[in-house]
């Protein structure tokens, strides 16, 4: 790790490309928040590995100077635990469409959390399929009506906020793009937390979105947890709060554990450096099959 | 005097036969003989009948041989199971359980009379010497020992070895069973002797052969290539790989990952490979299918990676503990897009070192997934393995772009060679976007169809160099012969045998082994059929997928025919002689005009 020579600004994340979404689509408020977020932590933008699968919002890695991965439907996370494990040292950030991460990906999330490796993974939920045009999602409430459920969705949605905390995730949070600056510093606070952390976006779909999911209305509906007066560290709150996705729109951290479990990759260290000793030169790795 | 011998042996899962030959394998190997070991399991988990095959031999085992020349049977019904693996023949000898009840002039052994027959009072005489029946295996190697004189000394040493540490009562009771069975044997002769001859004495290769399956020994050469993160899902007939990894990696500042699933597997393999580390996965047939779509993404992204496949009977759950290669077409074609990636084989245990090392070579000097198709039957008997001089390979590290090359960095840059410098995550100015994705030379999305063609063109260009490397070929035989032979993996070992059986009798006929399977290295295969009228392609797979790899992508003679069965039916030598003799008769009495013009 090199250290931070001079201070970095949201620009020095910033790249040239220009973003696919549709004008107003809330991934650029997700997008100005990580630039914000990676400028306040100041780390240079090669020691960043962003990771996401396929969707709109995994274009995002593309739209920052970080090292990205943009790679297929639903492997974000295996990737970046692979990416975590070799390489501690870096930064690793990982985004995705809620297809992504609790349909098609959704069996990797428990096992992400359980590794507790240190990554911040962002979900951009829309409750739609926007880039293959408007088909139901795992988010979308039950009813909806959408190109593929054309009388209206039968399955109950999947509660993100819920799963993760069941699954044992140590950091929880919820933002929106409505309140980019909030957002911004959720985003910062989930990559200082030590191990595996989890933000759920509220980020609407201007094009196939319903009008209850746009920034306009979000304004109006969200309400900021530390106004409920709660405490980060009540866990059993976290999950009467997090009942109400779908419903309310609460934004804040749900669930901070207080006395984080270590990360995956620094119990690999340890175990590394315990053994390390017991190595033997390249040439005498076959010296263990001799018939002596 | 006897220099080759194979001996069966089967019976229920607390029998110890399994041990048995373990013991008798390391002991052969100690007293430098060579040797091959395959077993054989039920598809009980625990208890159920086991067998195991023990091939010896004063000079180098090709493969796990034929009729057996020794059958132990601990009980018939056991035996039984393991009909085409154990076969027994006229010139058999069958040592059995008393106990059984069964007449030796009755065996349950449909039209075969073996050449002698022993009811022994095995279980009796583990009782008496050791007061234990788990003393039976021990019994056994007594019997070995005492009958075809092999390795006595180092059969007792291997006892004091096993006991000695955690039980040193069980060393003398042992000893005792052994001590038994050997006089068991000395008072009921054979009535023809077939003492095994010593095996030469080679100072440069006594107490360092190795004794080893393909399993650990291509973990082993992982790490020696400089592997240095795994990830993976456990299953047969793969797993040892990454439990050999999950003990040794640590130690070389690597890391393992039990992934929840195949996907994971090779997912997290990809990334590490992305962040500048060596990395591999393993699996079988089903766990390739699920890691398809990653394959491709390496693909597409350029990224070394290693991916075993330990190939089973298939498709589907298929036979999970038996030998097939029909993993092939599986290998070279499942992707959707245009795809090529390097298909490698190795023929034999020694041979799993040299390949694992190549392929990592490879995935690093092309920037692309290596599959590795080992099978079951490789990846799981042990073999004796002569001393691996590892200074004769050199290890490729990726090329990383160097920091004037960063200052303009482009991660798809067009080059000569198709290979474009690799950058990762760390360096500074080498920042880009890997994607699965069609990109431009930077990494940027594109749907430009003319991007699109050029980018293909260079993710083949890049592996021209492959089509020559003649290194990763084998040939044996007269370069020049009429009749000729390819097969690969563990069926190569099978047709070895075969060229050299059927050379002593007379038939010209040669063999190409490729370790390389994918791409076809069209002009390597042409010069070999060029002096071939007649002739076979050799392989354990219904559809005979080599041959029709190669009839797709080279030009195979008429004459050259596909010798090709299911998986768990193993070649044995004989077989392939029988199919070239017929050849060479039909050949010879072929009308002359029809025959190629002679020089």
């Amino acid at each position: 790790m090199t250290g931070v020579l001079k201070s970095l600004t949201v620009k020095d994340y910033k790249s040239d490309l220009k973003p696919i979404w549709c004008p107003g689509c809330g991934d650029f408020g997700v997008l100005q928040a990580v630039y914000r977020a990676l400028a306040a932590i100041g780390r240079p933008p090669h020691e960043i590995a962003f990771v996401s699968g396929i969707g709109c919002s995994s274009r995002i890695p593309g739209y920052t100077t970080a090292y990205g991965f943009n790679s297929v439907h639903g492997r974000a996370l295996p990737i970046a635990q692979g990416i975590k494990l070799a390489s501690p040292e870096l930064l690793v950030l990982v985004a995705g469409g809620d297809g992504d991460g609790f349909s098609i990906g959704g069996g990797h999330v428990p096992h992400a959390i359980r590794r507790n490796t240190d990554l911040t993974y962002i979900v951009m939920d829309n409750q739609i399929y926007g880039l293959t045009k408007g088909q139901l999602s795992p988010t979308s409430p039950r009813g909806s009506t959408t190109v593929t459920s054309e009388y209206g969705s039968l399955e109950e949605a999947v509660n993100p906020l819920l799963y993760v905390l069941a699954y044992g995730c140590n950091f929880v949070a919820q933002g929106t793009p409505a309140d980019m600056p909030g957002l911004a510093s959720l985003v910062e606070e989930a990559i200082r937390f030590p191990g595996f952390s989890f933000v759920n976006v509220q980020s609407p779909c201007v094009t196939y979105g319903e009008d209850d999911q746009q920034i306009k209305a979000q304004k109006a509906k969200m309400k900021t947890l530390a106004s409920l007066g709660h405490d980060p560290k009540d866990k059993l709150r976290a999950f009467e709060l997090a009942q109400a996705y779908g419903t309310e729109l609460y934004t804040g951290v749900f669930y901070r554990n207080p006395n984080p479990p270590p990360t995956f990759e620094s119990m690999v260290k340890e175990r590394q450096t315990a053994l390390a000793s017991k190595a033997v030169p390249r040439e005498r790795i076959l010296d263990q099959f001799q018939q002596q | 005097m006897t220099t080759d011998l194979v001996i069966g042996m089967a019976g229920s899962g607390g029998d110890g036969i399994v041990s048995a030959g373990e013991s008798l394998i390391a002991a052969a190997a100690y007293e430098g003989y060579h040797a091959m070991m395959t077993k054989s399991f039920g598809s009980q988990i625990r208890g159920g009948e086991s067998s195991c095959r023990v091939r010896l031999s004063t000079g180098r085992v090709l493969n796990p041989g034929g009729t057996l020349d020794v059958a132990v049977a601990l009980n018939w019904e056991d035996f039984l199971k393991f009909g085409a693996e154990l076969p027994v023949g006229d010139r058999t000898v069958v040592i059995y359980e008393a106990k059984t009840g069964v007449s030796p002039d009755a065996l349950p052994l449909s039209g075969v009379k073996p050449r002698e027959v022993f009811a022994v009072p095995i279980l009796e005489m583990a009782q008496k010497s050791a007061g234990s029946e788990k003393a039976k295996s021990t019994v056994v190697l007594g019997l070995l020992a005492g009958w075809f004189d092999i390795a006595r000394e180092a059969m007792l040493r291997g006892i004091h070895k096993k006991f000695a540490k955690k039980h040193p009562e069980l060393v003398e009771a042992n000893e005792k069973a052994f001590a038994m069975g050997e006089a068991y044997a000395h008072a009921h002769p054979l009535l023809e002797p077939r003492a095994m001859e010593r095996p030469p004495k080679r100072a440069a290769v006594d107490g360092k052969r190795l004794l080893v399956d393909g399993n650990d020994l291509c973990a082993a050469a992982a790490v020696f290539a400089g592997c240095r993160f795994f990830s993976g899902y456990p299953i047969t007939p793969s797993t040892e790989i990454m439990q050999f990894l999950t003990r040794e990696l640590w130690k070389y500042g690597g890391s393992v990952m039990q992934a929840e699933d195949e996907i994971a597997g090779i997912g997290a393999a990809l990334g590490a490979s992305y962040a500048g580390k060596k990395a591999m996965t393993s699996t079988s047939g089903p766990g390739l299918s699920l890691k398809t779509e990653i394959l491709g993404l390496a693909s597409l992204a350029e990224l070394p990676l290693v991916i075993v496949d330990v190939q089973r009977g298939g498709p589907s759950t298929g036979l999970p503990t038996k030998p097939e290669q029909s993993d092939l077409f599986q290998a070279v074609f499942s992707a959707h897009g245009d795809v090529l990636r390097p298909v490698l084989a190795p023929t034999c245990v020694a041979d799993t070192f040299d390949v694992t090392v190549e392929a990592f070579n490879l995935a690093e000097r092309y920037q692309t997934p290596v599959l590795i198709l080992s099978d079951q039957e490789i990846a799981q008997r042990k073999e004796t393995v002569d001393p691996i001089d590892t200074s004769r390979f050199s290890i490729e590290e990726r090329r990383v772009p160097t920091p004037e090359e960063r200052q303009e960095y482009a991660r798809f840059r067009f080059t000569g060679s198709g290979v474009s410098p690799l950058s990762h995550p760390g360096l500074e100015g080498g920042n880009y976007v890997a994607a699965g994705i069609e990109h431009n030379e930077h990494g940027d999305p594109t749907a430009s169809g003319a991007l699109h063609a050029r980018m293909n063109e260079k993710r083949f260009r890049k592996f021209a160099p492959l089509f020559t490397r003649r290194d990763l070929f084998h040939l044996e035989g007269d370069p020049q012969a009429p009749l000729g032979l390819v097969s690969w993996g563990s069926t190569a070992g099978v047709c070895s045998e075969a060229v050299q059986l059927a050379r002593a009798e007379g038939l010209n006929v040669k063999l190409l082994v490729p370790t390389l399977l994918y791409p076809i290295a069209d002009e390597i295969f042409r010069e070999f059929f060029a002096s071939v009228q007649s002739g076979l392609v050799v392989e354990l797979s219904y559809q005979g997928q080599l041959y029709r790899l190669l009839r797709m992508f080279s030009e195979v003679p008429k004459g050259v025919l596909s010798f090709a069965r299911s998986g768990a039916n193993p070649f044995q030598p004989r077989d392939v002689v029988a199919r070239l003799s017929e050849l060479s008769v039909a050949l010879q009495s072929r009308p002359a005009e029809s025959r190629p013009p002679q020089e």
